[in-house]
């Protein structure tokens, strides 16, 4: 029970990856707050599973890119569980294209959800952060952000600002004794990849050292690891989560 | 007792780690003092914490002076007391 009895909240926590950390949390103690942008049910049945762990969940409808709900979320966690230990900052969306055929509101919409709604989260959450001399954050980026991928130079912008902003960050709020990390998954079985088709999805796996696509669970345990004492010493760092793809 | 005024610039020499004596009611904390915005965030947690009240961090960047930071402290603790009676 390494999180037992801390407050988490994990933005776009219902699907995926979220959904996986959110789990993660709960498991080893933590009671959860979680937001998701649509899918109510998916977030009702995720709160669900998080309560039959013994822990309490709440989640919350939330667009990213709205900063003044963004700081409500932070103030009524504060008044409805007395604390917050650690943020997890997930949501995200994609748009691809190439750049040529992107519309202006395509790379608007990926970055104030992306990049502005960590911003958005943090910023509401770093003094609370500051007075308790404690705090935890992780933020999760993509390899994208690192390496490029075609088609995806508005989602890539959003993740390497991502990078940027965990290490300045870092840098600014370790002397209050909070940590600040990233993780960036590779190719991962979720929702986000399940529309490409299976030929397209064979050979991307051909590409990846592993040979094979990662698991939610995988990005899960990164996370667990910078969120937990083992990794004390850690900050400012991006753990790549991607079966080898990134290597130069 | 000590007055208010008195506790909280003995608070604010702790914390910058100078003289109370250098701090007087106009005394520009960031201007002639180097108080940082962390500083000034330490500043207002050890306020609150002594007082037993809540400042909204939107009142930060007006804890610029003693005097300003004695008033919005005495604001806070009126509305404390009105609660409670």
């Amino acid at each position: 029970m390494i999180f037992k009895d801390k407050v988490a909240i994990v933005s776009g926590g219902s699907r995926g990856i979220g959904r996986e950390i959110v789990l993660m949390l709960a498991a080893n103690g933590a009671d959860v707050i979680f937001t998701y942008l649509a899918n109510k049910e998916a977030a009702e049945g995720l709160a669900r599973e998080v309560e039959k762990l013994g822990r309490k969940a709440c989640p919350a409808q939330l667009d990213s890119r709205d900063f003044n709900r963004s700081k409500e979320l932070i103030e009524k966690t504060k008044q409805d569980f007395g604390r917050l230990d650690v943020l997890v900052n997930n949501a995200g969306i994609t748009k691809d294209k190439a750049l040529m055929m992107m519309a202006k509101e395509d790379w608007s919409s990926v970055i104030d959800t992306n990049l502005t709604g960590t911003f958005n989260l943090t910023r509401n959450a770093i003094v609370t952060f500051l007075k308790q001399k404690s705090g935890n954050i992780v933020n999760i980026t993509s390899i994208t952000g690192m390496i490029g991928m075609a088609r995806q130079t508005n989602y890539a912008a959003s993740k390497a600002g991502i990078i940027g902003f965990t290490k300045a960050l870092a840098k600014e709020v370790a002397s209050y004794n909070i940590r600040v990390n990233a993780v960036a998954p590779g190719f991962i079985d979720t929702d986000m990849v399940s529309g490409l088709k299976e030929e397209y999805r064979k050979s991307l796996a051909q590409n990846i050292p592993l040979g094979r696509f990662g698991k939610t669970a995988e990005v899960a345990n990164a996370v667990k690891f910078l969120l937990g004492d083992e990794s004390a010493f850690i900050t400012g760092q991006v753990i790549v989560v991607d079966g080898g793809l990134s290597i130069r | 007792m000590q007055d208010i005024d008195t506790e909280i610039r003995d608070l604010i020499a702790a914390i910058i780690e100078k003289e109370p004596e250098k701090i007087g009611p106009e005394t520009r904390f960031m201007e002639d003092l180097g108080v940082d915005s962390m500083m000034a965030l330490e500043i207002l947690a050890a306020i609150e914490k002594k007082y037993k009240i809540v400042i909204p961090e939107e009142k930060l960047p007006e804890l610029a002076t003693l005097s300003a930071t004695v008033k919005i402290a005495r604001e806070y603790l009126a509305g404390k007391k009105n609660e409670q009676s």
